[in-house]
Protein backbone atom coordinates (compact mmCIF):
# COMPACT_ATOMS: atom_id res chain seq x y z
CA UNK A 1 0.00 0.00 0.00
CA UNK A 2 1.08 3.57 -0.65
CA UNK A 3 1.59 5.64 2.48
CA UNK A 4 2.55 8.95 0.98
CA UNK A 5 0.05 11.55 -0.16
CA UNK A 6 0.28 15.30 -0.32
CA UNK A 7 -3.18 16.27 -1.57
CA UNK A 8 -6.67 15.11 -0.73
CA UNK A 9 -7.29 14.21 -4.36
CA UNK A 10 -4.30 11.86 -4.22
CA UNK A 11 -5.61 10.42 -0.99
CA UNK A 12 -9.13 9.91 -2.33
CA UNK A 13 -7.80 7.98 -5.34
CA UNK A 14 -5.71 5.92 -3.00
CA UNK A 15 -8.64 5.12 -0.70
CA UNK A 16 -10.78 4.15 -3.66
CA UNK A 17 -8.11 1.87 -5.10
CA UNK A 18 -7.54 0.18 -1.73
CA UNK A 19 -11.24 0.20 -0.80
CA UNK A 20 -10.40 1.68 2.60
CA UNK A 21 -12.06 4.30 4.76
CA UNK A 22 -9.91 7.32 5.72
CA UNK A 23 -9.78 6.35 9.40
CA UNK A 24 -8.62 2.78 8.83
CA UNK A 25 -6.08 4.03 6.30
CA UNK A 26 -4.65 6.64 8.69
CA UNK A 27 -4.24 4.12 11.50
CA UNK A 28 -2.65 1.52 9.20
CA UNK A 29 -0.34 4.15 7.75
CA UNK A 30 0.74 5.21 11.24
CA UNK A 31 1.37 1.61 12.28
CA UNK A 32 3.51 1.09 9.18
CA UNK A 33 5.51 4.33 9.53
CA UNK A 34 6.16 3.92 13.25
CA UNK A 35 6.74 0.18 13.01
CA UNK A 36 4.15 -0.42 15.72
CA UNK A 37 1.05 -2.57 16.00
CA UNK A 38 -2.36 -1.22 15.08
CA UNK A 39 -3.40 -1.79 18.69
CA UNK A 40 -0.60 0.35 20.09
CA UNK A 41 -1.31 3.17 17.60
CA UNK A 42 -4.98 3.11 18.63
CA UNK A 43 -3.96 3.13 22.28
CA UNK A 44 -1.77 6.19 21.69
CA UNK A 45 -4.65 7.88 19.84
CA UNK A 46 -6.91 7.21 22.83
CA UNK A 47 -4.30 8.48 25.27
CA UNK A 48 -4.20 11.79 23.41
CA UNK A 49 -7.99 12.04 23.20
CA UNK A 50 -8.08 11.44 26.97
CA UNK A 51 -5.72 14.39 27.56
CA UNK A 52 -8.16 16.69 25.73
CA UNK A 53 -11.04 15.40 27.88
CA UNK A 54 -9.07 15.99 31.09
CA UNK A 55 -8.12 19.50 29.98
CA UNK A 56 -11.77 20.23 29.21
CA UNK A 57 -12.91 19.11 32.65
CA UNK A 58 -10.16 21.06 34.37
CA UNK A 59 -10.95 24.23 32.43
CA UNK A 60 -14.61 24.14 33.45
CA UNK A 61 -14.16 23.00 37.05
CA UNK A 62 -12.71 26.27 38.25
CA UNK A 63 -11.80 29.64 36.75
CA UNK A 64 -8.40 29.46 35.04
CA UNK A 65 -6.04 32.31 35.89
CA UNK A 66 -2.72 32.64 34.08
CA UNK A 67 0.50 34.02 35.52
CA UNK A 68 0.31 37.08 33.30
CA UNK A 69 -3.22 37.92 34.40
CA UNK A 70 -4.41 38.08 30.79
CA UNK A 71 -6.47 34.91 31.18
CA UNK A 72 -9.13 35.16 33.86
CA UNK A 73 -11.55 32.26 33.74
CA UNK A 74 -13.57 33.13 30.63
CA UNK A 75 -14.84 29.56 30.18
CA UNK A 76 -16.09 29.38 33.75
CA UNK A 77 -17.71 32.80 33.52
CA UNK A 78 -19.37 31.94 30.21
CA UNK A 79 -20.73 28.65 31.46
CA UNK A 80 -22.29 30.34 34.48
CA UNK A 81 -23.67 33.39 32.68
CA UNK A 82 -27.46 33.41 32.70
CA UNK A 83 -28.64 35.48 29.76
CA UNK A 84 -27.90 33.69 26.51
CA UNK A 85 -29.12 34.99 23.16
CA UNK A 86 -29.08 31.49 21.69
CA UNK A 87 -30.16 28.86 24.20
CA UNK A 88 -28.85 25.87 22.25
CA UNK A 89 -26.60 23.55 24.31
CA UNK A 90 -24.43 22.52 21.34
CA UNK A 91 -23.76 26.15 20.45
CA UNK A 92 -22.99 27.24 24.00
CA UNK A 93 -20.93 24.16 24.80
CA UNK A 94 -18.85 24.78 21.67
CA UNK A 95 -17.93 28.23 23.01
CA UNK A 96 -17.35 27.10 26.60
CA UNK A 97 -15.35 23.98 25.71
CA UNK A 98 -13.01 25.67 23.25
CA UNK A 99 -12.36 28.43 25.81
CA UNK A 100 -11.85 25.93 28.64
CA UNK A 101 -9.21 23.83 26.89
CA UNK A 102 -7.29 26.82 25.60
CA UNK A 103 -7.35 28.50 29.00
CA UNK A 104 -5.82 25.39 30.53
CA UNK A 105 -3.05 25.76 27.97
CA UNK A 106 -2.57 29.45 28.83
CA UNK A 107 -2.25 28.46 32.48
CA UNK A 108 0.48 25.87 31.92
CA UNK A 109 -1.78 22.82 32.11
CA UNK A 110 -1.53 19.61 30.13
CA UNK A 111 -3.03 19.73 26.64
CA UNK A 112 -2.56 18.26 23.19
CA UNK A 113 -1.17 20.68 20.62
CA UNK A 114 -3.81 20.07 17.94
CA UNK A 115 -2.40 21.26 15.67
CA UNK A 116 -0.64 23.78 17.97
CA UNK A 117 -0.89 24.80 21.63
CA UNK A 118 -2.35 28.21 20.81
CA UNK A 119 -5.16 26.63 18.80
CA UNK A 120 -5.58 23.56 21.02
CA UNK A 121 -9.15 24.33 22.15
CA UNK A 122 -10.88 24.45 18.77
CA UNK A 123 -11.01 20.86 17.52
CA UNK A 124 -11.52 19.04 20.84
CA UNK A 125 -13.90 21.83 21.93
CA UNK A 126 -16.12 21.26 18.89
CA UNK A 127 -15.92 17.46 19.05
CA UNK A 128 -16.63 17.18 22.79
CA UNK A 129 -19.46 19.75 22.59
CA UNK A 130 -21.09 17.62 19.91
CA UNK A 131 -20.44 14.39 21.81
CA UNK A 132 -21.88 15.76 25.03
CA UNK A 133 -24.93 17.32 23.38
CA UNK A 134 -25.82 14.85 20.65
CA UNK A 135 -24.34 11.50 21.67
CA UNK A 136 -24.34 11.50 25.48
CA UNK A 137 -27.38 13.80 25.44
CA UNK A 138 -26.45 15.76 28.57
CA UNK A 139 -29.17 18.33 29.17
CA UNK A 140 -27.72 20.80 31.63
CA UNK A 141 -25.36 23.10 29.76
CA UNK A 142 -23.74 24.44 32.93
CA UNK A 143 -22.74 21.01 34.27
CA UNK A 144 -19.11 19.89 34.22
CA UNK A 145 -18.56 17.03 31.76
CA UNK A 146 -18.06 13.68 33.48
CA UNK A 147 -14.68 11.91 33.25
CA UNK A 148 -14.61 9.70 30.18
CA UNK A 149 -11.53 7.58 29.65
CA UNK A 150 -10.40 5.14 26.97
CA UNK A 151 -11.15 2.96 25.15
CA UNK A 152 -13.13 5.39 23.05
CA UNK A 153 -15.97 4.90 20.64
CA UNK A 154 -14.88 4.28 17.05
CA UNK A 155 -16.87 7.26 15.82
CA UNK A 156 -15.19 9.57 18.31
CA UNK A 157 -11.74 8.31 17.27
CA UNK A 158 -12.65 8.85 13.63
CA UNK A 159 -13.69 12.43 14.33
CA UNK A 160 -10.19 13.11 15.75
CA UNK A 161 -8.68 11.30 12.75
CA UNK A 162 -10.70 13.37 10.27
CA UNK A 163 -9.40 16.57 11.86
CA UNK A 164 -5.84 15.19 11.82
CA UNK A 165 -6.13 14.33 8.16
CA UNK A 166 -7.13 17.90 7.27
CA UNK A 167 -4.23 19.15 9.41
CA UNK A 168 -1.79 16.87 7.60
CA UNK A 169 -2.86 18.18 4.21
CA UNK A 170 -2.46 21.79 5.38
CA UNK A 171 0.94 21.00 6.93
CA UNK A 172 2.13 19.57 3.62
CA UNK A 173 0.69 22.28 1.38
CA UNK A 174 1.28 25.30 3.61
CA UNK A 175 2.23 25.40 7.31
CA UNK A 176 0.71 25.07 10.78
CA UNK A 177 3.18 27.45 12.45
CA UNK A 178 2.16 31.00 13.34
CA UNK A 179 5.76 32.14 12.95
CA UNK A 180 5.66 31.04 9.31
CA UNK A 181 2.07 31.68 8.26
CA UNK A 182 0.37 33.85 10.88
CA UNK A 183 -2.70 32.78 12.82
CA UNK A 184 -4.47 31.54 9.69
CA UNK A 185 -2.00 28.65 9.97
CA UNK A 186 -2.84 27.91 13.60
CA UNK A 187 -6.42 28.82 14.58
CA UNK A 188 -7.41 29.01 10.90
CA UNK A 189 -6.24 25.45 10.32
CA UNK A 190 -7.84 24.25 13.55
CA UNK A 191 -11.15 25.78 12.48
CA UNK A 192 -11.00 23.89 9.17
CA UNK A 193 -10.03 20.67 10.95
CA UNK A 194 -12.91 21.09 13.41
CA UNK A 195 -15.42 21.76 10.62
CA UNK A 196 -14.43 18.55 8.83
CA UNK A 197 -14.72 16.44 11.98
CA UNK A 198 -18.08 17.94 12.94
CA UNK A 199 -19.46 17.28 9.45
CA UNK A 200 -18.17 13.72 9.80
CA UNK A 201 -19.95 13.32 13.16
CA UNK A 202 -23.15 14.48 11.48
CA UNK A 203 -22.72 11.69 8.95
CA UNK A 204 -21.74 13.83 5.97
CA UNK A 205 -19.86 12.12 3.12
CA UNK A 206 -16.10 12.72 2.82
CA UNK A 207 -16.44 15.41 0.13
CA UNK A 208 -18.86 17.43 2.24
CA UNK A 209 -16.53 17.21 5.26
CA UNK A 210 -13.70 18.63 3.15
CA UNK A 211 -16.00 21.31 1.79
CA UNK A 212 -16.88 22.36 5.32
CA UNK A 213 -13.13 22.61 5.99
CA UNK A 214 -12.65 24.72 2.86
CA UNK A 215 -15.48 27.09 3.83
CA UNK A 216 -13.97 27.65 7.27
CA UNK A 217 -10.38 27.99 6.07
CA UNK A 218 -11.34 30.55 3.42
CA UNK A 219 -12.78 32.74 6.12
CA UNK A 220 -9.55 32.63 8.14
CA UNK A 221 -7.14 33.60 5.37
CA UNK A 222 -4.93 36.49 6.28
CA UNK A 223 -5.42 36.14 10.02
CA UNK A 224 -2.54 37.81 11.85
CA UNK A 225 -0.59 36.23 14.70
CA UNK A 226 -0.06 39.25 16.96
CA UNK A 227 -0.21 38.05 20.57
CA UNK A 228 0.00 40.66 23.32
CA UNK A 229 3.37 40.50 25.11
CA UNK A 230 4.18 37.50 22.91
CA UNK A 231 2.04 35.27 25.11
CA UNK A 232 -0.39 32.67 23.80
CA UNK A 233 -3.38 34.38 25.47
CA UNK A 234 -4.66 37.56 23.77
CA UNK A 235 -6.26 37.17 21.25
CA UNK A 236 -5.67 33.40 21.18
CA UNK A 237 -7.99 32.15 23.95
CA UNK A 238 -11.14 33.90 22.75
CA UNK A 239 -10.23 33.26 19.13
CA UNK A 240 -10.41 29.56 19.93
CA UNK A 241 -14.06 29.99 20.91
CA UNK A 242 -14.89 32.19 17.92
CA UNK A 243 -13.27 29.87 15.39
CA UNK A 244 -15.05 26.91 16.96
CA UNK A 245 -18.32 28.74 16.28
CA UNK A 246 -17.15 29.45 12.73
CA UNK A 247 -16.66 25.70 12.31
CA UNK A 248 -20.29 25.16 13.37
CA UNK A 249 -21.52 27.68 10.81
CA UNK A 250 -19.32 26.21 8.08
CA UNK A 251 -20.83 22.78 8.71
CA UNK A 252 -24.35 24.22 8.56
CA UNK A 253 -23.54 25.70 5.14
CA UNK A 254 -21.96 22.49 3.86
CA UNK A 255 -24.82 20.33 5.12
CA UNK A 256 -27.27 22.63 3.31
CA UNK A 257 -25.49 21.66 0.10
CA UNK A 258 -23.69 24.98 -0.28
CA UNK A 259 -20.32 24.18 -1.82
CA UNK A 260 -17.08 26.08 -1.56
CA UNK A 261 -16.42 27.56 -4.99
CA UNK A 262 -12.67 27.32 -4.40
CA UNK A 263 -11.69 23.70 -3.67
CA UNK A 264 -9.90 22.91 -0.42
CA UNK A 265 -6.49 22.25 -2.04
CA UNK A 266 -6.52 25.66 -3.68
CA UNK A 267 -7.53 27.36 -0.42
CA UNK A 268 -4.44 25.75 1.15
CA UNK A 269 -2.29 27.11 -1.70
CA UNK A 270 -3.80 30.55 -1.16
CA UNK A 271 -3.04 30.27 2.55
CA UNK A 272 0.60 29.48 1.81
CA UNK A 273 0.90 32.40 -0.59
CA UNK A 274 -0.71 34.81 1.88
CA UNK A 275 1.46 33.51 4.74
CA UNK A 276 4.62 34.01 2.70
CA UNK A 277 3.70 37.59 1.89
CA UNK A 278 2.70 38.57 5.45
CA UNK A 279 5.14 40.93 7.19
CA UNK A 280 7.16 39.38 10.04
CA UNK A 281 5.61 41.85 12.49
CA UNK A 282 2.35 39.86 12.45
CA UNK A 283 3.88 36.40 12.43
CA UNK A 284 4.29 35.58 16.13
CA UNK A 285 6.97 38.19 16.70
CA UNK A 286 4.68 40.28 18.95
CA UNK A 287 5.87 43.44 17.16
CA UNK A 288 2.76 44.46 15.28
CA UNK A 289 -1.02 44.33 15.27
CA UNK A 290 -2.73 43.89 18.64
CA UNK A 291 0.63 43.50 20.38
CA UNK A 292 1.61 47.00 19.25
CA UNK A 293 -1.60 48.77 20.33
CA UNK A 294 -1.29 51.16 23.31
CA UNK A 295 -3.13 48.66 25.50
CA UNK A 296 -1.07 45.76 24.16
CA UNK A 297 2.14 47.63 24.94
CA UNK A 298 0.81 48.60 28.37
CA UNK A 299 0.27 44.94 29.26
CA UNK A 300 3.63 43.99 27.82
CA UNK A 301 5.34 46.47 30.14
CA UNK A 302 3.21 45.37 33.08
CA UNK A 303 3.93 41.67 32.55
CA UNK A 304 7.56 41.78 31.49
CA UNK A 305 8.52 44.39 34.05
CA UNK A 306 6.68 42.57 36.77
CA UNK A 307 8.64 39.38 37.07
CA UNK B 1 30.06 20.47 6.45
CA UNK B 2 28.07 17.54 5.06
CA UNK B 3 24.64 16.80 6.34
CA UNK B 4 22.00 14.24 5.63
CA UNK B 5 18.98 14.87 7.78
CA UNK B 6 16.72 11.86 8.18
CA UNK B 7 13.41 12.94 6.66
CA UNK B 8 10.49 11.55 8.54
CA UNK B 9 7.11 11.32 6.85
CA UNK B 10 4.45 13.37 8.54
CA UNK B 11 2.90 11.31 11.32
CA UNK B 12 -0.65 11.44 12.60
CA UNK B 13 0.82 12.37 15.97
CA UNK B 14 2.73 15.31 14.49
CA UNK B 15 -0.71 16.89 14.02
CA UNK B 16 -2.49 15.38 17.03
CA UNK B 17 0.32 16.25 19.38
CA UNK B 18 2.53 16.53 21.15
CA UNK B 19 0.88 16.08 24.51
CA UNK B 20 2.42 18.99 26.33
CA UNK B 21 2.35 21.44 29.18
CA UNK B 22 1.18 24.88 28.02
CA UNK B 23 1.28 27.60 27.01
CA UNK B 24 3.46 27.51 23.88
CA UNK B 25 4.54 24.55 21.79
CA UNK B 26 7.71 26.30 20.66
CA UNK B 27 8.52 28.32 23.79
CA UNK B 28 7.51 25.78 26.43
CA UNK B 29 7.20 22.24 25.02
CA UNK B 30 10.14 22.49 22.61
CA UNK B 31 12.36 24.07 25.26
CA UNK B 32 11.41 21.37 27.80
CA UNK B 33 12.42 18.74 25.25
CA UNK B 34 15.75 20.47 24.64
CA UNK B 35 16.45 20.43 28.39
CA UNK B 36 15.41 16.81 28.74
CA UNK B 37 17.46 15.74 25.76
CA UNK B 38 20.50 17.69 27.00
CA UNK B 39 20.29 15.90 30.32
CA UNK B 40 20.13 12.53 28.54
CA UNK B 41 23.12 13.49 26.42
CA UNK B 42 25.09 14.57 29.48
CA UNK B 43 24.14 11.34 31.21
CA UNK B 44 24.60 12.34 34.84
CA UNK B 45 23.58 15.06 37.26
CA UNK B 46 25.49 18.23 36.32
CA UNK B 47 27.13 20.64 38.80
CA UNK B 48 26.19 23.76 36.92
CA UNK B 49 24.34 24.80 33.79
CA UNK B 50 24.34 28.06 31.87
CA UNK B 51 21.29 28.62 29.67
CA UNK B 52 21.26 31.31 27.01
CA UNK B 53 18.00 32.20 25.26
CA UNK B 54 18.15 33.83 21.85
CA UNK B 55 15.66 35.59 19.57
CA UNK B 56 11.99 35.27 20.38
CA UNK B 57 12.88 33.15 23.43
CA UNK B 58 15.02 35.94 24.82
CA UNK B 59 12.05 38.29 24.55
CA UNK B 60 9.30 36.09 25.98
CA UNK B 61 10.94 33.34 28.07
CA UNK B 62 9.55 34.62 31.38
CA UNK B 63 5.92 34.75 30.28
CA UNK B 64 6.07 31.40 28.53
CA UNK B 65 7.70 29.59 31.41
CA UNK B 66 10.65 28.67 29.18
CA UNK B 67 13.05 28.95 32.15
CA UNK B 68 11.01 26.52 34.22
CA UNK B 69 10.68 24.22 31.21
CA UNK B 70 14.41 24.02 30.52
CA UNK B 71 15.28 23.58 34.20
CA UNK B 72 12.69 20.81 34.56
CA UNK B 73 14.08 19.07 31.48
CA UNK B 74 17.63 19.35 32.85
CA UNK B 75 16.41 17.80 36.10
CA UNK B 76 15.16 14.84 34.09
CA UNK B 77 11.47 15.70 34.37
CA UNK B 78 9.81 14.42 31.18
CA UNK B 79 8.30 17.04 28.84
CA UNK B 80 4.74 15.82 29.49
CA UNK B 81 4.97 16.13 33.30
CA UNK B 82 2.91 18.95 34.85
CA UNK B 83 5.72 19.61 37.38
CA UNK B 84 7.37 21.33 34.43
CA UNK B 85 5.77 24.68 35.24
CA UNK B 86 7.52 24.76 38.63
CA UNK B 87 10.96 23.81 37.31
CA UNK B 88 12.93 26.59 38.96
CA UNK B 89 11.13 26.17 42.28
CA UNK B 90 11.80 22.43 42.24
CA UNK B 91 15.47 23.07 41.53
CA UNK B 92 15.72 25.48 44.47
CA UNK B 93 14.18 22.84 46.69
CA UNK B 94 16.59 20.20 45.37
CA UNK B 95 19.53 22.56 46.02
CA UNK B 96 18.35 23.17 49.57
CA UNK B 97 18.30 19.40 50.05
CA UNK B 98 21.84 19.03 48.78
CA UNK B 99 21.16 17.82 45.25
CA UNK B 100 20.41 19.80 42.11
CA UNK B 101 22.75 22.09 40.19
CA UNK B 102 23.52 25.77 39.85
CA UNK B 103 21.69 27.47 37.05
CA UNK B 104 22.34 30.73 35.22
CA UNK B 105 19.75 31.91 32.72
CA UNK B 106 20.61 34.72 30.34
CA UNK B 107 18.47 36.45 27.72
CA UNK B 108 20.85 37.31 24.90
CA UNK B 109 20.31 40.68 23.21
CA UNK B 110 21.33 39.66 19.69
CA UNK B 111 20.43 36.65 17.55
CA UNK B 112 23.49 35.62 15.50
CA UNK B 113 22.92 35.55 11.73
CA UNK B 114 21.78 32.18 10.46
CA UNK B 115 20.51 30.98 13.84
CA UNK B 116 16.89 29.94 14.27
CA UNK B 117 14.70 32.64 15.94
CA UNK B 118 14.07 30.26 18.89
CA UNK B 119 17.54 29.14 19.90
CA UNK B 120 18.87 27.88 23.22
CA UNK B 121 22.53 27.50 24.00
CA UNK B 122 23.60 25.34 26.95
CA UNK B 123 26.87 24.83 28.79
CA UNK B 124 26.53 21.86 31.11
CA UNK B 125 29.38 21.19 33.51
CA UNK B 126 30.07 18.24 35.76
CA UNK B 127 33.05 17.07 37.76
CA UNK B 128 35.12 15.84 34.80
CA UNK B 129 33.22 16.88 31.75
CA UNK B 130 31.51 19.68 29.93
CA UNK B 131 28.84 19.59 27.23
CA UNK B 132 28.20 22.55 24.99
CA UNK B 133 24.97 22.33 23.09
CA UNK B 134 23.02 24.61 20.78
CA UNK B 135 19.50 23.65 19.83
CA UNK B 136 16.42 25.29 18.35
CA UNK B 137 12.72 24.92 18.93
CA UNK B 138 11.46 24.78 15.38
CA UNK B 139 7.67 24.78 15.88
CA UNK B 140 4.90 22.57 17.21
CA UNK B 141 7.19 21.25 19.95
CA UNK B 142 9.69 19.87 17.44
CA UNK B 143 13.34 20.58 18.06
CA UNK B 144 16.66 20.39 16.32
CA UNK B 145 20.12 20.06 17.80
CA UNK B 146 22.33 22.39 15.82
CA UNK B 147 25.70 22.11 17.52
CA UNK B 148 27.38 19.74 19.97
CA UNK B 149 30.79 20.63 21.46
CA UNK B 150 31.64 22.79 18.49
CA UNK B 151 30.47 20.32 15.86
CA UNK B 152 27.66 21.45 13.56
CA UNK B 153 24.97 18.79 13.42
CA UNK B 154 21.27 18.60 12.55
CA UNK B 155 19.52 16.10 14.79
CA UNK B 156 15.78 15.94 15.45
CA UNK B 157 16.02 13.78 18.56
CA UNK B 158 13.26 11.60 17.13
CA UNK B 159 15.63 8.80 16.15
CA UNK B 160 18.22 6.98 18.24
CA UNK B 161 21.56 8.54 17.45
CA UNK B 162 25.21 7.74 18.04
CA UNK B 163 27.82 10.46 18.06
CA UNK B 164 31.21 8.90 17.57
CA UNK B 165 34.22 11.15 18.14
CA UNK B 166 37.19 9.51 16.44
CA UNK B 167 40.60 10.04 14.84
CA UNK B 168 40.08 11.01 11.20
CA UNK B 169 41.42 7.87 9.49
CA UNK B 170 40.36 5.39 6.83
CA UNK B 171 37.71 2.80 7.65
CA UNK B 172 36.09 4.10 10.84
CA UNK B 173 32.72 4.68 9.20
CA UNK B 174 32.88 1.23 7.58
CA UNK B 175 33.65 -0.55 10.86
CA UNK B 176 30.94 1.26 12.80
CA UNK B 177 28.29 0.62 10.15
CA UNK B 178 29.40 -3.03 10.00
CA UNK B 179 28.84 -3.41 13.74
CA UNK B 180 25.36 -1.89 13.42
CA UNK B 181 24.49 -4.08 10.43
CA UNK B 182 25.67 -7.23 12.21
CA UNK B 183 23.25 -6.36 15.01
CA UNK B 184 20.34 -5.77 12.61
CA UNK B 185 20.19 -2.05 13.28
CA UNK B 186 19.07 -0.08 10.26
CA UNK B 187 20.83 3.24 9.59
CA UNK B 188 18.44 6.09 8.71
CA UNK B 189 21.06 8.77 8.15
CA UNK B 190 24.74 9.45 8.64
CA UNK B 191 26.85 12.53 8.55
CA UNK B 192 30.49 13.11 9.14
CA UNK B 193 32.15 16.24 10.42
CA UNK B 194 35.83 16.92 10.96
CA UNK B 195 37.85 19.81 12.14
CA UNK B 196 40.86 19.17 9.89
CA UNK B 197 42.18 16.24 7.81
CA UNK B 198 43.76 13.65 10.09
CA UNK B 199 42.48 15.44 13.19
CA UNK B 200 39.50 14.65 15.40
CA UNK B 201 36.24 13.91 13.56
CA UNK B 202 32.64 13.33 14.50
CA UNK B 203 30.48 10.65 12.94
CA UNK B 204 26.75 11.05 13.52
CA UNK B 205 24.53 8.05 12.85
CA UNK B 206 20.75 8.03 13.25
CA UNK B 207 19.12 4.62 13.35
CA UNK B 208 15.61 3.17 13.31
CA UNK B 209 15.96 0.78 16.27
CA UNK B 210 17.06 1.41 19.85
CA UNK B 211 20.80 0.84 20.30
CA UNK B 212 21.71 -1.46 23.21
CA UNK B 213 24.50 -0.40 25.60
CA UNK B 214 26.62 -3.40 24.57
CA UNK B 215 26.91 -1.99 21.06
CA UNK B 216 27.76 1.47 22.36
CA UNK B 217 30.55 -0.17 24.41
CA UNK B 218 31.77 -2.19 21.45
CA UNK B 219 32.11 0.95 19.34
CA UNK B 220 33.73 2.89 22.22
CA UNK B 221 36.44 0.20 22.41
CA UNK B 222 37.52 0.58 18.79
CA UNK B 223 41.13 1.91 18.74
CA UNK B 224 40.49 5.07 16.65
CA UNK B 225 37.43 6.00 18.72
CA UNK B 226 37.90 8.63 21.45
CA UNK B 227 34.38 8.70 22.81
CA UNK B 228 30.81 7.77 21.99
CA UNK B 229 27.67 9.65 22.97
CA UNK B 230 24.43 7.74 22.70
CA UNK B 231 21.30 9.83 22.27
CA UNK B 232 18.18 7.74 22.87
CA UNK B 233 15.23 8.93 20.82
CA UNK B 234 12.74 11.34 22.38
CA UNK B 235 9.99 9.21 20.89
CA UNK B 236 10.62 6.55 23.49
CA UNK B 237 9.41 8.76 26.32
Amino acid sequence: MKYQFSTLIELQDLLQAEKLSFDTYLLQREAFLSDKSLASVTEELDRRIAVTRQALIRGLSEPQHSRSGLTQGAAYAFQHAQNKLIAEPLFNRTIAYALAINEVNACGGKIVAFPTAGSSGIVPGVIWAYWESRVLGSQNFASIPAPLGPPYDLRLRSAFLMASLVGMVIAQGATLAGAEGGCQAECGSAGAMAAASLAFLEGAPFEICIDAAALSLKNSLGLACDPVAGLVEVPCVKRNALLAVQALASVELALAGIRSVIPFEEVVQAMKQIGDSMPASIKESAEGGLAATPTGLHYKKLIMGGE
Amino acid sequence: MHQTIAQKQLSLFDILGPVMIGPSSSHTAGVARIGYLARRLFGTQPDSVTVQFYGSLAATWLGHGSGDAIVAGLMGIPPEDEQLRDGRKLLEKALAEGSGFHITIEAMPKLPTGWHPNTVSLIISGSHKQLRLRASSIGGGSIQIDEINGYMVALSGMLDALLVVHRDEIGVIAIVSHILAANHINIAATSSHRKEKGDEALLVIEVDNPIPQSIVDQISNLPPVFSVIHLPSLEQL
